[in-house]
C-alpha cells in the first residue's frame, strides 16, 4: 500500500463519522443555547421531545409611536416563520421582524420597531394539558 | 423438499450477491423513492440516481457519489435548518461511499463507515431521548406525538378505539395555545387506559432497542455483542417503520446495514433485502386502517 493510498483510506474512514459529529455537535450546542429544536439541525433528536417547530408560535408586534399592533405572520413568509420557530437566533428572529415592518398597515407612519417573540408548548405530564412558555424574543429596530 | 433446495438456492445466491453494488443500489433507490429536497436540487439527485442504477458503468464511479454528496450536501445547507435528519444522513452516507470508492479497500472502507455512522446517529439519537429531552422517558412524548402527528391518526384510531372526530376534538384540545406558564384547561375526554400502555410501551420499546442498537454498532471487539448487530438493526427497521413515517431512514439504514455484510451472511442478507421491501409496503399498504376496519366497531 502506497502512502498516498493509505491517506486515501484515512480520509474515508474519518470524514464521513466527523462530519457527523461535527454537525451534531454543533446542534446540540444550538439547542441549548439559542432553543434549536432537537427535531432539526442534524442532531438526530427527531421523535425525542414534544418540541417540534410546529409545536412553538410566534407572536410578533409592529411598534409606532404610541402604539403597538400585533400582526400574523402571512403565509408568503412561511419559511422565514419556519425558521424563525424552529431556530429563534437573533439573526432569524430579525429576518422575519424586518419583513414583518414592511407589512401593509392601518396605522399612520413608519414603523419603529418589532417585538418578536417564540412560544413553545409544554404538556402537563399527566393530563396533557398544553402550556407555554416563552423560549425567546426580541425587540428589532428597523 | 422443493422448498428447502430453492431455499437452499436463494443463499446461494445472495452468497454470491456483490454487497458493495447491492448497498450502493438500496441507496439510489432510497434516493428514488424519497427524493429530497426541491427545485433544482431534486430533478438533479433523480437524474444521477436513476442513471445509477440503469448504467452499470456509473454505479461505483466517484464522480456519481461526489455529485450526489455535493446535492444532498447543498440541500441541508441551503434549507437550514428545516431539513429533516435523513439529509443529513444521507449526505455523510453519499461522502463515505465517495471516498471509499477512492481507497485500496472499498468493502473494507464501507463497512467501516457504515457501522460507525449508524453507531453514531443512534448514540446521539439515544443521548437527546434519555438526557437532553424533558418529556421523552415520562412517556408524554409519545402520547402527544400520537394524537397530534395526523399520519399517525389511523393507528390512534385503532389503539384507542375512537372515532376520527374524537381523535380531531382532543387534537384540537392539544393545539389550543394559552400562553401562560401554568398548565391550560385539560382537555375533557380521558385517553384510555390502552392508549396508555401503548404509549408507555412504544417509550420503552423505542429507548431499548436504540441503545441497543447503539451498542452494538459501536463494539469494536467481535463476539455476542457484535455479532448481533443485524439481527438489533433489523428488528428496529421492521418494528419502527411500521408506524414512523418516514421510511426514507429505513432504506438508508438498510443500506448502510448490508454494506457490512461479509458474502457468507447468505441469510442475513435476504433478510435485509426483505426489510427494505417491508419498509416499501408499510409506506404503501394502510395497515391500521385495514386493522381498525376490522376490529374497531
Amino acid at each position: 500500500m502506497t502512502r498516498r493510498e493509505g491517506a486515501r483510506g484515512r480520509w474515508a474512514r474519518t470524514v464521513p463519522a466527523a462530519l457527523l459529529v461535527g454537525v451534531a455537535l454543533h446542534q446540540l450546542f444550538l439547542a441549548q443555547t439559542v432553543g434549536l429544536s432537537p427535531w432539526f439541525g442534524g442532531g438526530f433528536g427527531m421523535f425525542s421531545s414534544t418540541d417540534a417547530g410546529r409545536a412553538r408560535h410566534i407572536h410578533a408586534f409592529v411598534l409606532r409611536p404610541g402604539l403597538e399592533r400585533e400582526v400574523f405572520v402571512p403565509e408568503s413568509l412561511g419559511v422565514l416563520e419556519a425558521r424563525a420557530r424552529t431556530l429563534p437566533s437573533d439573526a432569524n428572529l430579525r429576518a422575519l421582524a424586518l419583513e414583518l415592518a414592511q407589512l401593509p398597515s392601518p396605522d399612520h407612519g413608519p414603523a419603529t420597531g418589532v417585538r418578536i417573540q417564540v412560544w413553545r408548548t409544554r404538556y402537563d405530564p399527566e393530563t396533557l394539558a398544553p402550556g407555554s412558555e416563552l423560549l425567546r424574543g426580541l425587540v428589532v429596530t428597523p | 423438499m422443493t422448498g428447502s433446495i430453492a431455499l437452499a438456492r436463494t443463499v446461494k445466491w445472495l452468497r454470491r450477491l456483490d454487497t458493495i453494488d447491492v448497498a450502493l443500489r438500496l441507496t439510489l433507490l432510497d434516493l428514488l423513492l424519497r427524493p429530497i429536497g426541491s427545485w433544482p436540487i431534486r430533478p438533479m439527485t433523480l437524474m444521477l440516481a436513476g442513471a445509477g442504477l440503469l448504467f452499470p458503468w456509473l454505479l461505483r464511479r466517484p464522480s456519481l457519489w461526489g455529485g450526489l454528496a455535493l446535492l444532498t450536501l447543498v440541500r441541508f445547507v441551503a434549507d437550514w435548518p428545516l431539513a429533516d435528519n435523513h439529509a443529513y444522513l444521507l449526505c455523510y452516507w453519499c461522502v463515505a461511499v465517495a471516498l471509499s470508492l477512492f481507497a485500496d479497500d472499498t468493502h473494507a472502507c464501507l463497512s467501516f463507515n457504515g457501522r460507525l455512522l449508524i453507531g453514531l446517529v443512534f448514540g446521539f439519537a439515544i443521548l437527546w431521548k434519555l438526557a437532553l429531552s424533558a418529556d421523552f422517558l415520562d412517556g408524554t412524548f409519545f402520547r402527544v406525538h400520537l394524537m397530534l402527528d395526523p399520519r399517525l391518526e389511523d393507528w390512534t384510531a385503532l389503539v384507542t378505539g375512537w372515532s376520527a372526530e374524537g381523535i380531531d376534538t382532543y387534537r384540537a384540545a392539544l393545539r389550543g395555545h394559552f400562553d401562560a406558564p401554568l398548565a391550560a384547561i385539560p382537555p375533557g375526554t380521558a385517553l384510555p387506559i390502552r392508549f396508555e400502555r401503548v404509549a408507555d410501551a412504544a417509550t420503552w420499546w423505542t429507548a431499548s432497542i436504540e441503545a441497543a442498537v447503539c451498542a452494538s454498532f459501536c463494539w469494536w471487539r467481535p463476539g455476542r455483542i457484535a455479532g448481533a448487530r443485524h439481527a438489533l438493526l433489523l428488528v428496529f427497521c421492521a418494528t419502527t417503520y411500521i408506524v414512523a413515517p418516514v421510511d426514507g431512514f429505513g432504506y438508508l439504514l438498510v443500506a448502510m446495514g448490508f454494506a457490512q455484510c461479509e458474502p457468507d451472511r447468505g441469510f442475513t442478507r435476504g433478510c435485509y433485502l426483505a426489510v427494505f421491501a417491508l419498509i416499501l409496503l408499510y409506506r404503501e399498504i394502510p395497515l391500521a386502517r385495514l386493522l381498525s376496519d376490522a376490529f374497531v366497531t
